[in-house]
């Protein structure tokens, strides 16, 4: 995938479907029918009452998950075909996820962490430590790569968790409540840094039920019961002057 | 503004300038300036219901500077207002009304009405982000009033989704 | 429920073990009880009422009494000689039944008449050689008498010299026995009530029958003592094993049970939070699990009992006498209770672990520190060794204390497994090279009516067979009330091939070499003088070296011919003596020939004036107790899976945590199912390296222990081959990977859904 040539959409869905079969259990459906656009160097936000898919929308869209019927194309390819092999694979190269929680090999150091995706797409050593290296400074952890995750707090481990995300320069980085296990202190940093690498040109799609986090991005997509409920493009208007706290509260007194 | 502006005066004179530099340090950018003249009529009110007295400062060539000094009613009132709770409605909504009245007219759609205002929640939402990027770090003050306000849009937000859950 | 199945299963196997292991070591034991033996024999003379005997209260039954005969038998064609008391009964006697081995009992109409049946003895027939079909002269009875079956009784057997075989005739042929008054006599064996009572009886049958009637009693006793002596070794070996097997399995089930526990901390946290205390919390945990251990202790025993002995084979019979002996009073109950203190024991550990379980479930997402992590990883990933390896080694060893301990869980099944292959592989060593193990000659010729000069040629007729000239005295030592025996072997110019282990061989006067016994009796060691007396005259020699003796409990010396005869004739008066001849030739055969043809071939040479005899190789009599190494190794394998089966699970439990990381990162599921299965491999790899090399150490301590402690001397054990440790490690390894296949492949593509709450 040559990310210079601009080629179309990086994520295009079309109808996707999935339900969730838990054994014993009625099943849920969790995705129902979905048609989803994001361009190159968006940042779209999925918003909705917990329960309603976004995250199982995510891990559609990034090969965790198959959809039980629907199209799915990243990047002009025909992806929801593609057996779990061709999946990881593609995850290696192009798609960079961040979690919740577990982002991390929890016998792996930092460096090694961060390292595992560059070496696992072939990058010869030395580049991928050279990668790393540039990306753990950005996320200010100079000083940790010997470090087990352990022995890091939430906020740090997120970081490492994105490094290790972004380190092979990722078409799309899919993050799934990066800041939903952090105080909030480590959501504003996690909230810079994806403000961050989206004015790179990084396109992102966050799921978050955090309307910070949310109105941080380009596009809000409020999924509500399966399905896209609104799709806005914040900021749109300019005629209005910014809003400011008093167009919330008014001070008594 | 008027309990604001006597217990601003329990520390020490101040005339009305001074008064309105403080208020505007206080919230720092931001809150709404207060406005001048309004001070000085609030300095007013206050003065006529003996809760502070004035003083005229002769000034060599300028017009006299009123200096503002806190009486012991004045004391009593600020000590009476830090020591009652605040019970007061928190929230003043009219897009309640509007959701809730949407079926009855028979033209305005119930779901158009909650994504259009969670837009709208969502970009005074990414204004106050950039306003709390804007603001001083340090102005903790300020940080806080600009997250009390995130906050409430967040409780919105959240309140719309439920409307959605609910009446859809 | 996995855990009662696990217990039971290896109650059983450990019952059913040590059934063997008590039938297959103590033959004397198992006869007895089969043979519903009598404990004391008494042989008087003839016409004594011996029959009154069993009128004694103490007497539970009596068998015969006998009428007997001495006789003197002489196998046809052989020669070979051996004092005889032929008892007559017409039916085979109920208390004390010999037990038939080969052939058949007496039976009155064929075995009657012109060509009477015999039956032997098994120790005197296995002395003559004789087997059923053959002919046998005996002195007094003009007709030869067949030899139709051999049978085990628990007598002490046929000692040369000392005491006559048993040997049983139909009434009739003892009649036609010409026999004179001091030959016959009666014998009748008693069995008691209580076997504490046999010195009691045996005075009150002396005082009875008045002891200038008696000519011989015997006990029990002395027939278990005699019988004793060989099997102790490895019997002993075993029973050390049958204790080791115990721990492995304890082992195993303890680190099931602990493993449980971790499996169960949020339930253990969240009883916590409700409100138990962390002692009601153990007690509650040791509750369960004892409970769960005793049932199926209980389960595993009362299966055992009830259907061990429907097994078929070996065990079945093993199980059925097993009910008989004495032992079996207590030995169940002990081996239930040890199983049960030992799963206990391991249940109170990780019972006190699971009431330290903070009341918090705390997300599993912060793990300890492990290792400090070094840029190995990263270098061997940037090398393109493949990453399931690499995080499989790093998820393996990560936490030096977890990993060691399920290393040493499951080195343990393996060091005991590699003892029983270095037990096997030193009996091995008897049967193929026992010249190494002080057994160079197979077969011993000694003739009465040959001189040397026709010998020698007769003897070397055969390509390959080398015979040495030698003699036995029995030599009495100061301090000691028993006999050594003095041996002298070769001559000077032929040394006769001992094995040496300690020292050297002995070449001048006064030298010999002595065995592991004899140095233990005369507290001696190699490099002291000892002295001894034979028929009167002094013997000083210099013990120059060691060497393992495998008769008579390793109290022998042995120095050359020379030597003996030298100092024999050094208090002869006689001057001028003709060389004395030897008196018998141990024959070393060349590897593969058989000893049996070389025996018949000599008998026919020598027209049945030679007699030639096998030297008895204490490896033949252990044979049985390959099987219940065979058997203990299966109990061993057992015990290694269950150990396995925990390692596995606690390691795709271990790994499912970093499920989702993995596949982010962008592992395919092949690949995440070969880190899981590297992992176990590792494990599994360290543990047999570990388990195989201490199993090697301790194997040739242990042996050499029992060698040293039984007489016969350190020396004997033989190690594996590295072939088969090589073998034993690479199928273990395997196993392990083959079994943590399906678990990893299954945890591999489990649902996101789940692995997130599944770890928390």
């Amino acid at each position: 995938m040559n990310r210079d040539e601009p080629s179309g959409p990086i994520v295009r869905a079309a109808g996707l479907v999935k339900t969730h079969r838990p054994e014993g259990a009625a099943p849920v459906p969790a995705v129902r029918g979905v048609d989803l656009c994001i361009e190159r160097g968006e940042f779209v936000a999925v918003t909705g009452p917990s329960g309603a898919g976004k995250s199982t929308l995510l891990h559609l869209l990034g090969g965790l998950d198959r959809p039980d019927s629907g199209a799915l194309w990243l990047d002009g390819r025909r992806v929801d075909a593609y057996r779990e092999a061709r999946w990881a694979e593609l995850r290696r190269n192009h798609i960079g996820i961040v979690f919740q929680f577990f982002n991390l090999v929890s016998n792996l150091s930092v460096a090694d962490n961060v390292e595992l995706p560059a070496l696992l797409a072939g990058r010869s050593p030395r580049q991928a430590r050279t990668d790393r290296a540039e990306l753990l400074d950005e996320l200010g952890l100079t000083g940790k790569e010997n470090c087990t995750p352990g022995e890091l707090s939430g906020g740090e481990q997120q970081r490492v968790a994105l490094a290790r995300a972004l380190v092979n320069a990722p078409s799309l980085l899919l993050a799934d409540e990066p800041a939903g296990s952090l105080d909030s202190k480590g959501t504003r940093e996690v909230l810079r840094l994806l403000a961050r690498f989206h004015g790179r040109g990084q396109t992102i799609l966050l799921v978050t039920h955090d309307a910070r986090m949310a109105s941080a991005a380009d596009r809000v997509i409020s999924f509500y019961d399966g399905q896209v409920a609104d799709d806005a493009h914040l900021g749109g208007s300019r005629n209005r002057p910014p809003a400011g706290v008093a167009d919330v509260l008014k001070l008594q007194g | 503004m008027r309990l604001p502006l006597l217990a601003l005066l329990v520390s020490g004179p101040a005339h009305g300038y001074e008064l309105k530099q403080a208020l505007e340090n206080l919230l720092g950018a931001a809150y709404p300036q207060p406005n001048v003249g309004q001070i000085y009529v609030t300095l007013g009110r206050l003065e006529k219901t003996g809760l502070i007295e004035g003083e005229d400062v002769e000034q060599s060539d300028r017009p006299n500077k009123r200096i503002y000094r806190i009486t012991a009613a004045g004391r009593e009132t600020v000590d009476a207002w830090f020591e009652e709770s605040t019970a007061e409605p928190r929230v003043r909504d009219e897009f309640f009304m509007k959701l809730a009245l949407a079926p009855h007219t028979g033209t305005a759609d119930q779901i158009a009405l909650i994504n259009k205002q969670r837009r709208h929640y969502l970009n005074t939402m990414r204004d106050l982000s950039k306003l709390a990027a804007a603001e001083d770090r340090d102005n903790r003050v300020a940080q806080l009033l600009i997250e009390g306000a995130m906050l409430h849009l967040q409780a919105d937000l959240d309140w719309l989704e439920r409307c959605q859950e609910e009446l859809e | 429920m996995l855990i009662v199945l696990a217990t039971a299963g290896i109650t059983i196997t450990l019952l059913l073990a040590t059934a063997l292991f008590a039938y297959a070591t103590d033959p004397w034991q198992r006869v007895f009880t089969q043979s519903s033996g009598a404990h004391v024999w008494i042989h008087t003379r003839a016409g004594t009422a011996a029959g009154s005997l069993a009128g004694l209260d103490e007497v539970r039954a009596t068998s015969g009494p006998f009428r007997t005969v001495r006789a003197t038998a002489g196998l046809q064609p052989g020669g070979a000689r051996a004092t005889l008391e032929l008892r007559g009964t017409a039916q085979r006697p109920t208390t004390a039944a010999p037990q038939i081995v080969a052939g058949r009992w007496l039976d009155a109409d064929t075995d009657a008449g012109a060509s009477p049946g015999i039956v032997l003895d098994s120790s005197v027939a296995r002395a003559m050689w004789a087997k059923p079909g053959d002919s046998l002269v005996l002195s007094g009875i003009a007709a030869h008498l067949r030899v139709v079956g051999v049978a085990d009784t628990a007598e002490a057997g046929f000692r040369a010299g000392e005491s006559p075989g048993a040997a049983w005739v139909l009434p009739t042929t003892l009649a036609a026995s010409d026999a004179g008054g001091d030959q016959r006599g009666r014998t009748i064996g008693l069995q008691l009530s209580d076997p504490a009572d046999t010195d009691y009886v045996v005075q009150r049958a002396v005082t009875r029958l008045g002891a200038d009637q008696i000519t011989d009693v015997s006990t029990w006793r002395q027939a278990k003592a005699a019988a004793e002596g060989d099997n102790q070794l490895l019997g002993r070996l075993l029973g050390l094993f049958g204790l080791g097997a115990l721990l492995a399995a304890a082992l195993a089930v303890g680190g099931a049970i602990s493993t449980r526990v971790r499996a169960h901390l949020r339930d253990i946290s969240i009883l916590k939070a409700i409100g138990f205390t962390p002692g009601q919390v153990v007690r509650m945990f040791l509750a369960l699990h004892l409970g769960l251990a005793l049932g199926g202790v209980a389960l595993g025993a009362l299966l055992a009992q009830a259907l061990g002995t429907l097994v078929p084979g070996r065990i079945g019979d093993a199980m059925a006498l097993w009910r008989q002996l004495p032992e079996h009073a207590w030995l169940p109950w002990a081996i239930s209770g040890g199983v049960v203190a030992f799963i206990g024991s391991a249940t109170c550990l990780a019972a006190w672990r699971a009431g330290r379980v903070p009341p918090v479930p705390v997300a599993r997402a912060v793990t300890a520190t492990g290792g400090r992590a070094t840029g190995l990883t990263r270098r061997a990933l940037g090398l393109r060794i493949p990453p399931a390896l690499v995080l499989g080694w790093r998820g393996a060893f990560h936490r030096p204390l977890r990993s060691s301990a399920a290393v040493a869980r499951l080195a343990v099944p393996l060091l005991l497994i590699t003892i029983a292959l270095g037990t096997w592989t030193t009996l091995d060593r008897f049967t193929s090279h026992p010249e190494t193990v002080g057994l160079p000659a197979a077969l011993t010729a000694r003739s009465d009516t040959l001189g040397e000069r026709e010998l020698r040629p007769l003897l070397t007729s055969r390509p390959g067979v080398t015979a040495y000239p030698g003699a036995e005295v029995q030599a009495l030592v100061p301090g000691q009330t028993g006999t050594i025996t003095l041996r002298g072997l070769g001559t000077e110019a032929h040394p006769y091939p001992f094995a040496v282990v300690e020292g050297r061989a002995a070449h001048g006067p006064d030298e010999a070499i002595a065995g592991q016994g004899l140095l233990d009796l005369l507290d001696a060691h190699v490099g002291d003088w000892v002295r001894m007396t034979v028929a009167g005259h002094p013997h000083v020699l210099h013990i120059v070296g060691r060497t393992i003796e495998t008769a008579d409990a390793g109290r022998v010396v042995s120095t050359t011919l020379d030597t003996l005869r030298d100092d024999d004739t050094t208090g002869a008066t006689s001057a001028g003596s003709p060389s004395p001849r030897p008196d018998f030739y141990h024959l070393v055969l060349p590897h593969g020939v058989d000893p049996g043809v070389v025996r018949d071939a000599l008998t026919k040479a020598s027209a049945g004036r030679l007699e030639v005899r096998e030297i008895p190789n204490p490896a033949e009599q252990l044979t049985a107790v390959r099987a219940v190494a065979i058997g203990l190794i299966a109990v061993l394998v057992l015990i290694g899976l269950a150990e396995l089966a925990t390692t596995i699970g606690a390691g795709v439990r271990d790994r499912s945590r970093d499920l989702l990381a993995l596949k982010a990162v962008g592992l395919t599921p092949r690949q995440i199912t070969a880190v899981i299965v590297s992992a176990t491999a590792f494990v599994t790899l360290a543990a047999a390296l570990a388990g195989t090399a201490l199993g090697l150490l301790a194997a040739e301590w242990l042996i050499n222990l029992q060698g040293r402690t039984s007489g016969w001397g350190t020396g004997i054990a033989q190690c594996p081959a590295p072939a088969v440790l090589l073998l034993v490690i690479a199928v273990a390894v395997t196993i392990a990977a083959a079994a943590s296949l399906l678990p990893a492949a299954r945890a591999a593509r489990r649902r996101l859904a789940d692995s997130a709450s599944a770890v928390l």
